[in-house]
């Protein structure tokens, strides 16, 4: 039996409505109690802000494009090297760190629980071994269905109970936790070098468009009753112009689920652009905003573009390919049989460069603009538009019109006449911050039902002490102060046990997988579907038998099982 | 009894459709295989017990003596050496990395004797690859390069490429155009569309040539280039362009030629270049069947492929310097753990002098060129038969190896987590 | 100030030393500094009798001599330099002078490969023979030496220079294959033989006063120059990768 005391602890804890509270936090075996004993170790927060775990929603950190992203890229795993220290095994790698950089670095900013945006199911395997490598957060996956053949197939046929069964008997056999759409149908035209266009444009020889990809798949991720919504990476990223696209698709949502969104659009920052071609490319973020305050069914987060060298690595083949094509720098494609595709590229964003100033304003006009900060999450869509590690800097923007001022003034003189950044004066608080970090987070995933993103009796005592006394620091002024604080927690608490202090992680780390488990009838069951079971052996060039991921791979886990309306 | 869909543990095809049959805890047949895998299946005649050298003689010895040797050896080594890996499955893999920052020491699989460049080139240019079903389903022109797979990956034809029924193809055979380019006719070239003959080290030169016409930049090329007219280089570039989807896989032909990495940086510059007028891809035809496994382990946990030296603390990796060929040529290390690989079948004579004069232990089911080298061999358990473990197939695709069969002999990951806690506790103590 | 360092003799093996700590700027503080050996770390006066002549107080009124039979472990020596002089008295290790950006590197023998490697400035002279990757860039294709000069005055390796994105490198004897390989800006001169120069070029400037051997077919003949004295081919390329680059030959053979 373990018991941890956290004494004055000024808690925000947005998913109990609790607003810098300074209280006692109570811990017995990795749970939220009420009380422990007096034999409890203690730890006295001495009034720094203290927030659940943090809580990325979108985050490219395990499996197959990953790997590439690291291994093509031996000048970035020398930019971040660390010798193995106590406990911490060594770490190398700047925008794609190492599985234990990755988990170290987020463990020193309080993150306990990551979501792996991306993975082929077919490749589920390689995501779980990361994971297990990741040790420090609990992990969960979205898995791609964007180029599914049997779902495109489903749709065609308007069958949208068998697009729903057979997203469940792909989750369960890959132990994913989510349905991921990546580019809908562009994924599947890219394996002829083709792309969609735009949400009418039909996906060659299936004749679907991204517009029935996106509702079906929609309606019946809601008849599996699953805890996340739809995860959508909308057509067109990157493109001038794309912003009529996501309105589009957006658009498109009803609002089926009482409990939380029906879609979460991710990284809108880059789906948010005007103009018709690079010259006169300009920020769309405003109409966007508009549409998701008016509808509660929707759920996006960020993806901020930050100054720097990063890699760029997304599902999304076709526009990985029309960013070598741009700037030519080496690129990476793995297209994947039967479902999805992937590409990879380096990048830089320029100060000096219009294009990309205009983008690092989006992504801060996109939560500024979003009233609800439920609605909009903090992301860079790591590493896309930046290194994770660049958060703390992007809450401090957030918080202080004076920072946005300061930088402002360092990126393209012309940007200000494409943007309406400079003329918002909203500074968002720490609960707001608190929200977008975390309890936003969990709510969007439907994890608060687990015990992730709050701290109340029962949660998982998942806890991240910053070293801030926020009733002494005014973080519109005192962004400096904010950056430091958020980069590097005093205690990072992970099931009751302090991980990471001050930088350092203490233990080996044993996390848990989420995955979900949809249970169906047996009209539904796709194991015993004698056309899946045909077209599986035929077309894939992995057996069925050996597709699933087994159990030896999931070591500790949480499975979630939802009872479907098939 | 019969068993399913077992895993084959030989070649980077990692073909998962063999059927064996077990009696008496023995494979008695094997079925879908090729004659690598059946033999590999079938696979007799292993080590008994750990061994020690003793003088001229070989000992008997426990597991527990032969791993404590192990650890001991690397623990006082001052540039211990542990390579091979890819005969070995993942977890295995894993905690090699681990024992190799621990000890602080040189890391290296059988990538740098085989697809090293490919990986160098990959880490120059990238990689524009795709799962095998992909090409299977869809490619009308495949193009191996320096390959023989009829040698090499025997089933890789039938299963992925020239035989193989693909949803968009009605008939593979006749829907799809297969062209080899070698420097000689291969067993492969004879069932080719168009054979393209290559002077030996004139693979880059085509391939620039290559990349011009595809530019149309055509009337800067001599009329031959290494051997080829460039009539038959126009042709090749327009069977490319014609095509819905051209797949190129390129094999040691390509890697171990001179120039080697550069060779295959040439050839991906052209895919890419390719991919500006339709849909192509390239691909590595890696040879052992989970040296890709190693590959995507090392990098997951330490940055880099192979070749990755821990002297320092952080990981340092620089192929020619870092790698188990030049460690032991230049006599650069003190002691070796060898696992799943047999170099003294495949390094040169300079490394096999140092070889002979350091202390090195082997981890493998059967005696091999290696044993000759060793003061201790222990036997492991074979990954696919009696033991199992991810590997990843050389498209990337990780697959589960299955036992078939129960022994007593332990598993790599056994063994090595093992020594890794005897190590453990060497360095704490 | 002038640091001799005169390598003990050992007996035993060839485990490299990494010597990143000899720097001329480093000598100001004293010689305490590490060297290590594999995993091993070791003071610099168990690897070499160190003696100390004159003071400074700038690195570049400091030479720092090399000297002894097994110099030619060391790896690393003159890393990250910017100012003052190394001079060895014989052959040099791996990755001599790398980073460089200031002073002057000597070497009286022959130097192991990646000589220089993403030099930034400074000077390097070989007398001897150089390994392959003189002068180059690292893994994943980045830029190289981006300033900076080389002067070898034997023979270089292969992959001579490769990446080379501003500097000059020059090698009196022959190159080996690919040498210029990736160029992007500079100049790179060899006197001697090579075979396939500028593979890949974008940009700068490639001079072979020998025979470029197994010429690629990707280069267009401009004409001739008048070159410091000598007659050269001017070419351009390489057209496969859209490089505006020049090549300048006496001679040159395709593969058949």
């Amino acid at each position: 039996m373990s018991e941890l005391l956290i004494k004055n602890a000024c808690v925000i804890d947005p998913l109990r409505g609790i607003n810098a509270e300074t209280m006692d936090i109570a811990i017995l075996d990795g749970k939220i109690v009420e009380d422990v004993s007096g034999a409890a170790e203690v730890i006295d927060a001495r009034g720094a802000l203290t927030l659940p775990g943090g809580i990325d929603s979108h985050t490219h950190i395990c499996g197959t494009k990953v790997n590439f992203g690291r291994y093509m890229s031996p000048e970035d795993m020398r930019a971040g090297r660390t010798p193995r220290r106590g406990p911490m095994h060594s770490t190398s790698g700047y925008s794609v760190p190492t599985t234990y950089g990755n988990s170290y670095r987020y463990s020193a900013m309080g993150y306990t629980t990551l979501l792996e945006g991306a993975m082929a199911p077919l490749e589920a395997r390689h995501t779980h071994e990361e994971f297990t490598y990741t040790p420090l957060q609990d992990t969960m996956a979205n898995a791609l269905f964007d180029g599914n053949w049997g779902i495109l197939e489903a749709i065609r046929d308007g069958d949208t109970k068998r697009v729903a069964a057979i997203i469940a008997w792909t989750l369960r056999a890959v132990k994913g936790f989510a349905v991921k759409l990546t580019n809908p149908g562009g994924t599947e035209a890219w394996q002829w070098g083709k792309n969609v266009s735009c949400i009418r444009d039909p996906v060659p020889y299936f004749e679907v468009t991204p517009a029935e990809i996106i509702r079906s798949v929609v309606e019946a991720n809601e008849l599996l009753h699953l805890p996340h919504s739809v995860h959508l990476h909308c057509n067109n990223l990157g493109t001038p112009g794309n912003y009529t696209c996501t309105l589009g698709s957006l658009g498109l949502i009803p609002d089926l689920n009482p409990k939380r969104q029906t879609l979460y659009a991710t990284h809108v920052q880059f789906h948010a652009y005007g103009g018709s071609g690079w010259k006169d490319f300009c920020s769309k973020s405003e109409p966007i905003a508009r549409l998701v305050n008016m509808r509660p069914q929707i759920v996006i987060d960020m993806g901020q573009v930050m100054f720097g060298r990063t890699t760029t690595m997304t599902a999304d083949g076709p526009m990985e390919f029309n960013l070598y094509r741009l700037h030519h720098d080496k690129w990476s494609n793995h297209d994947v049989e039967l479902e999805t595709g992937s590409g990879i590229i380096p990048v830089i964003y320029r100060r000096k460069n219009l294009v990309n100033s205009i983008m690092w304003a989006i992504g801060l006009e996109l939560a500024l603009l979003t009233k609800n900060p439920w609605q909009c999450l903090l992301t860079t869509d790591n590493p896309n538009g930046a290194p994770f590690v660049r958060y703390p800097e992007i809450i401090a923007l957030l918080m202080s019109k004076r920072y946005r001022d300061a930088e402002f003034a360092t990126i393209h003189p012309d940007t200000g006449s494409r943007v309406p950044l400079p003329a918002i004066e909203r500074e968002l608080d720490w609960y707001e911050i608190a929200v977008m970090t975390r309890a936003g987070q969990a709510k969007a995933l439907g994890i608060q039902d687990l015990g992730k993103g709050h701290l109340g009796p029962g949660a998982e005592a998942d806890v991240a002490i910053y070293p801030i006394r926020i009733d002494e620091v005014d973080p519109s002024v005192d962004y400096q102060k904010v950056i430091e604080a958020f980069g590097r927690t005093e205690y990072t608490i992970k099931r009751g046990r302090v991980v990471s202090r001050r930088g350092d992680c203490l233990v080996d780390g044993s996390n848990a997988t989420f995955w979900v488990r949809p249970k169906v009838s047996d009209d539904y069951d796709m194991g015993k579907d004698p056309d899946f079971i045909e077209k599986f052996d035929r077309y894939y060039t992995v057996r069925m038998r050996n597709y699933p991921v087994q159990e030896e791979y999931l070591n500790r886990n949480r499975c979630i099982e939802t009872e479907a309306e098939i | 009894m019969i068993v399913k869909d077992v895993v084959c543990p030989f070649c980077g095809c990692l073909c998962d459709d063999i059927e064996v049959e077990v009696e008496g805890n023995r494979v008695v047949s094997v079925g879908n295989a090729c004659e690598l895998g059946t033999t590999k299946l079938a696979g007799e005649k292993r080590m008994k017990n750990p061994i020690l050298r003793d003088g001229n003689e070989w000992k008997d010895i426990t597991y527990d003596e032969a791993i404590r040797y192990a650890a001991d050896m690397l623990l006082s080594a001052e540039r211990p050496l542990l390579y091979g890996w890819s005969g070995t499955h993942g977890e295995a893999q894993c905690v090699g990395v681990h024992m190799a920052e621990l000890v602080r020491g040189v890391i290296d699989n059988t990538s740098s004797v085989c697809h090293g460049p490919s990986i160098l080139a990959i880490q120059e240019v990238g990689h524009p690859g795709c799962t095998l079903g992909v090409v299977k389903n869809r490619a009308d022109l495949v193009i191996y390069w320096g390959s023989n797979p009829i040698d090499a990956h025997p089933r890789h034809l039938s299963r992925y490429t020239r035989y193989a029924d693909g949803f968009f193809l009605e008939n593979a055979f006749r829907d799809r155009k297969v062209v080899v380019v070698d420097i000689r006719r291969t067993e492969t070239a004879n069932i080719a569309d168009e054979f393209v003959q290559i002077k030996p080290g004139g693979d880059y030169a085509v391939l620039s040539a290559l990349r011009a016409i595809v530019r149309g930049k055509t009337e800067t090329i001599p009329r031959t280039v290494a051997g080829v007219t460039r009539e038959q280089l126009v042709r090749v570039v327009d069977l490319c362009k014609e095509a819905k989807f051209g797949a190129v896989y390129f094999g040691l032909g390509l890697t171990m030629t001179q120039g080697k990495y550069k060779n295959i940086r040439n050839a991906i510059e052209l895919v890419s270049e390719l991919n500006r007028h339709t849909k192509f891809t390239i691909s590595a035809m890696r040879g052992h069947y989970n040296v890709y496994g190693s590959n995507e382990v090392n990098t997951w946990m330490t940055g880099y492929p192979f070749g990755i030296d821990f002297s320092r603390g952080i990981a340092f990796y620089n192929p020619g310097e870092t790698t188990a060929v030049d460690i032991l040529a230049r006599k650069e290390c003190d002691a070796a753990l060898i696992v799943g690989s047999d170099p003294a079948a495949h390094f040169p004579r300079r490394c096999l002098e140092h070889l002979a004069d350091i202390p090195v232990v082997q981890l493998d089911p059967y005696p091999n060129a290696t044993t000759a080298f060793c003061n201790v061999q222990i036997p492991v358990a074979v990954t696919g038969i009696d033991a199992e473990g991810t590997a990843y197939r050389m498209d990337g695709v990780p697959i589960r190896t299955r036992k078939v069969l129960s022994t007593d002999y332990p598993s790599d990951a056994e063994v090595l987590s093992r020594m890794y806690a005897l190590m453990q506790e060497g360095r704490e103590g | 100030m002038k640091v001799t360092l005169a390598m003990k003799p050992t007996n035993t093996s060839f485990i490299p030393i990494e010597a990143e700590s000899i720097v001329p700027k480093n000598f100001l503080l004293g010689t305490d500094l590490s060297v290590w050996r594999g995993n091993r770390e070791l003071n610099l006066d168990e690897v070499f009798s160190v003696s100390v002549e004159g003071e400074a107080d700038r690195p570049e009124d400091i030479e720092v001599v090399i000297l002894g039979e097994d110099t030619f472990r060391l790896k690393r020596v003159g890393e990250y330099m910017d100012g003052g002089k190394i001079t060895v008295l014989g052959d040099i290790g791996m990755h001599c002078g790398n980073f460089m950006s200031g002073g002057t590197i000597e070497i009286h023998g022959n130097a192991d490969g990646w000589l220089g490697r993403e030099m930034a400035g400074g000077t390097i002279l070989c007398r001897g023979d150089a390994a392959n990757y003189c002068a180059s860039g690292y893994r994943g294709g980045r830029k190289g030496m981006t300033g900076g000069t080389v002067e070898v005055f034997g023979r270089a390796g292969h992959f001579l220079a490769e990446n080379i994105s501003g500097g000059a490198v020059t090698v009196h004897g022959d190159a080996g294959d690919m040498a210029g390989a990736e160029m992007r800006d500079g100049t790179l001169i060899v006197h001697g033989d090579c075979s396939r120069p500028a593979a890949n070029m974008k940009g700068g400037s490639c001079y072979v006063y020998g025979t470029a051997h197994a010429m690629l077919p990707t280069f267009k003949k401009i004409g001739t120059v008048r070159h410091e004295g000598r007659t050269l081919i001017h070419f351009t390329g390489d057209i496969a990768n859209r490089g505006k680059g020049n090549l300048f030959v006496k001679d040159y053979r395709y593969l058949d």
